[in-house]
């Protein structure tokens, strides 16, 4: 019995030492000023490498902590003090980095970034819309009428998505003897919205589409179409659908209108092929020429996009000329010009985008000489092409300039920007931007100013303010 | 030492300046629908021709304008940086005509500050107008609903209290005073069973605490990370993030409080009071609240209990 109660003494101070021996293992703590991360050297490297990081000590691994080498807590400002098994860094929280952020909007509005606009849908490259009750649809004027059954008691209703920024105050619906309706033009796409009646948010409750814009809320989603599929003939058959590049080869039902099958649908830009299957019998789109081979199976093409006409003038005397370009992968052999009397031409669809390209005559690469638009990045040259721009830049007077140029963060500042055409009194280039905020600046041979036509600037870390735009 | 007068033309324009216009509108009630923007609290209201979003800042003492847009306002007084009111340097004082809130509720003239705000802009990727600061709610009751992105304007009777019936809730869990000085709200609470000040802020995305607070709450604090954030003017600065078990506001104890402890005395020197930490989103994002600013009450109905 006594030898029992011994054992069980031992066993009982045994589990304190394992405890005492737990509690050195890894830890951090504040105290004041200081922020002090302990490490125990018989932990695991991935474990003292998680404590590291949470102490933010950029550099320091574990490997290196545990050979010796503190260098790069030491130049993060952390004291190093090693004992036995025992790794002790300390840093000083009022090391002279006086916090400036004089406000806790600026002092958090810095830690909690985000790095997307929620509520605004990213493109996809096709979409059809569900609705158990069309609540949404295009009228013959071209706009789009968004619409809330009944709710005529209601003394206010909007609707409010991503093609009004979301406003609260700008979708004000008129009412009708039905409902509440409201007209506005969209381009093709993909649209989030919801309706706010009396001030209370909600989704379209007859839109069967929505979608969580991944910070908390449900929206509805429309499609604005841009294509419809059409198939003629084949009145009797029980099944068409259509399936595509586009979406995978999925089978999307095509419907029976005035006698012909029918797919209206919001369809992105691109080169797409396509088959329409009858029944469960795949064929051809019968009323398109162009088709392509892949994997030995014979399909439609479709090209959805901007006509777009590449010139070149001379080198007549050239065998071949190619152009190549970010649309294309820079694909040297893909896109032959051919040849005209006085040089070489190229019709061509490209879908909403920015661009650079060059020509390849006999393996020569040339900027496009009849674009003045360029862009250069690390020393290379390449002309610069905007399909469907929305916003122009223009730059009055400097006639004397040499170059004009456009730099902001929607090409991270990069110096050699884009370079402006010279068209009678302005310098110009179009770009297209996706919605959003941007800064830039011009540089007039060299020099960087504010764009002296647009009002809105805000102040740079230099002191010397970028000019603001809102794409929307 | 008295405010300066401010003479223009020979016109002492020091009671203008002081003063706001006292808003009016036909509702006893007033409901708002509100957006966010990462934990800001968006509010559009209309600013003479020109509407767009505003943030709800009670971290701000009245009108504050984003100069990106209001740069070509008439000013009335320059501001010297870092003073009291000083924000970043360039920042004036206007005064602005026929603000909107939700259609119904109007201000014919407030005093405004035009300063930088693209920091806010250029963290949450939205056109920002400008701050709603508390003075404009100095005569009335604010309840914002987070879950429902509604705010609700109250009118207030003759003793300050909301109308009877138009209370969005009657049982409050939180029921507690709060001091205003210079325009922002302080609120006693219990961090780890030691009492403190904090400001209350719809502004800050985050619970803050400063470095300096007593050791004892320091000490209890479980570090979550260590981070040293670019600020405005490309300055960094350091910040930890951590977490503590009990909050305490008036006999109410909110688990599991997430705080972002970093140096605050120059926001204490912007405030003109020196405040131990700022309650922001995290502990107000728990409940509807409403502020009574007529007689300082704070009043909240927790929407998950604990």
């Amino acid at each position: 019995m006594r030898t029992l109660k011994h054992l069980f003494t031992m066993l009982l101070m045994l589990c304190s030492l394992m405890e005492a021996r737990a509690q050195k293992r890894n830890r951090i703590v504040m105290s004041r000023d200081h922020l002090i991360l302990i490490v125990d050297v018989h932990t695991s490297k991935t474990e003292i490498d998680s404590l590291l990081r949470v102490g933010g000590i950029v550099g320091q691994t574990a490997e290196m902590l545990l050979q010796g080498n503190y260098l790069p807590a030491i130049k993060n400002g952390w004291d190093v003090k090693a004992k036995k098994n025992i790794i002790e860094l300390n840093r000083s929280l009022s090391d002279g980095k006086e916090n400036i952020q004089i406000t806790p909007y600026f002092l958090s509005s810095n830690v909690y970034k985000s790095s997307s606009r929620p509520g605004y849908p990213s493109e996809v490259a096709y979409g059809v819309n569900n609705f158990s009750r069309v609540t949404v649809h295009e009228l013959s004027s071209g706009l789009t009428r968004f619409f809330v059954p009944g709710n005529i008691q209601a003394r206010r209703v909007f609707v409010s998505g991503s093609f009004n920024n979301w406003s609260t105050i700008k979708g004000n619906m008129n009412k009708t003897d039905s409902g509440w309706v409201f007209d506005v033009r969209l381009e093709p796409g993909k649209y989030a919205y919801k309706f706010i009646i009396n001030s209370n948010w909600t989704t379209d409750v007859n839109n069967k589409l929505s979608e969580d814009d991944g910070v908390g809320n449900n929206n509805s989603i429309y499609f604005r179409y841009n294509y419809t599929f059409r198939l003629a003939g084949y009145p009797s058959a029980r099944k068409i659908t259509v399936a595509g590049s586009f979406n995978k080869w999925n089978e999307i039902p095509m419907r029976l209108k005035n006698g012909r099958w029918e797919c209206p649908l919001y369809l992105h830009d691109g080169n797409y092929l396509y088959r329409f299957i009858v029944d469960g019998y795949s064929i051809t789109d019968p009323a398109n020429k162009l088709t392509q081979v892949q994997n030995s199976v014979l399909s439609s093409v479709l090209l959805l996009g901007e006509a777009v006409t590449f010139k070149l003038n001379g080198y007549t005397n050239a065998h071949k000329v190619f152009v190549a370009g970010t649309f294309n992968n820079w694909d040297t052999n893909m896109l032959p010009l051919t040849k005209t009397t006085t040089g070489w031409i190229l019709h061509y669809t490209i879908s909403a985008g920015n661009y650079q390209y060059k020509f390849i005559a006999d393996g020569q690469w040339i900027v496009d000489p009849l674009n003045p638009n360029q862009i250069t990045i690390d020393g290379n040259t390449n002309s610069f092409l905007a399909v469907k721009p929305n916003h122009t830049f223009t730059l009055k007077g400097y006639s004397s300039a040499h170059t004009v140029r456009l730099a902001g963060n929607f090409n991270n500042w990069n110096e050699q920007g884009y370079t402006l055409e010279h068209k009678g009194d302005v310098w110009i280039i179009n770009i297209r931007l996706k919605p959003g905020k941007y800064l830039y600046k011009f540089l007039v041979d060299g020099n960087w100013i504010l764009d002296p036509g647009n009002k809105l600037w805000e102040q740079n870390q230099y002191g010397t303010g970028n000019s603001v735009i809102w794409i929307e | 030492m008295g405010k300066p007068d401010i003479i223009i033309g020979g016109i002492n324009f020091k009671s203008l300046i002081e003063s706001d216009s006292d808003p009016y509108g036909d509702f006893k009630v007033l409901a708002i629908p509100i957006k966010r923007a990462g934990n800001l609290i968006i509010v559009e209201a209309q600013l003479d021709s020109v509407g767009g979003n505003f943030v709800l800042d009670t971290g701000a003492p009245y009108l504050i304008l984003n100069s990106t847009y209001f740069r070509g306002l008439p000013k009335i007084k320059e501001q010297e940086s870092g003073g009291i009111n000083g924000r970043s340097s360039n920042t004036f004082t206007a005064i602005v005509h026929n603000l909107s809130l939700g259609f119904d509720l109007h201000y014919d003239r407030l005093v405004a500050d035009v300063t930088d705000l693209s920091g806010i802009e250029n963290s949450k990727q939205i056109k920002i107008l400008g701050l709603l600061g508390t003075r404009l709610f100095a005569k009335l009751a604010i309840t914002v609903d987070i879950s429902k992105n509604l705010l609700y304007i109250h009118k207030l009777d003759k003793n300050g209290d909301i109308l009877p019936g138009e209370k969005v809730f009657d049982k409050p869990d939180v029921k507690t005073t709060f001091k205003c000085m210079n325009d922002v709200m302080f609120i006693k609470g219990n961090v780890n069973d030691k009492s403190i000040w904090f400001a209350f802020d719809t502004g800050a995305e985050t619970n803050m605490l400063d470095l300096h607070v007593s050791k004892k709450i320091i000490k209890s604090l479980q570090v979550i990370n260590r981070n040293n954030v670019l600020g405005v003017g490309g300055k960094s600065y350091e910040i930890i993030y951590a977490s503590f078990n009990k909050l305490n506001i008036d006999g109410y104890t909110f688990p599991n409080n997430r705080v972002l402890v970093s140096n605050l005395e120059n926001i204490g020197k912007f405030y003109g009071y020196t405040f131990d930490g700022i309650l922001g989103y995290d502990f107000f994002a728990r409940g509807i609240f409403t502020i009574n600013f007529a007689k300082k009450e704070f009043e909240m109905y927790i929407y998950t209990h604990h």
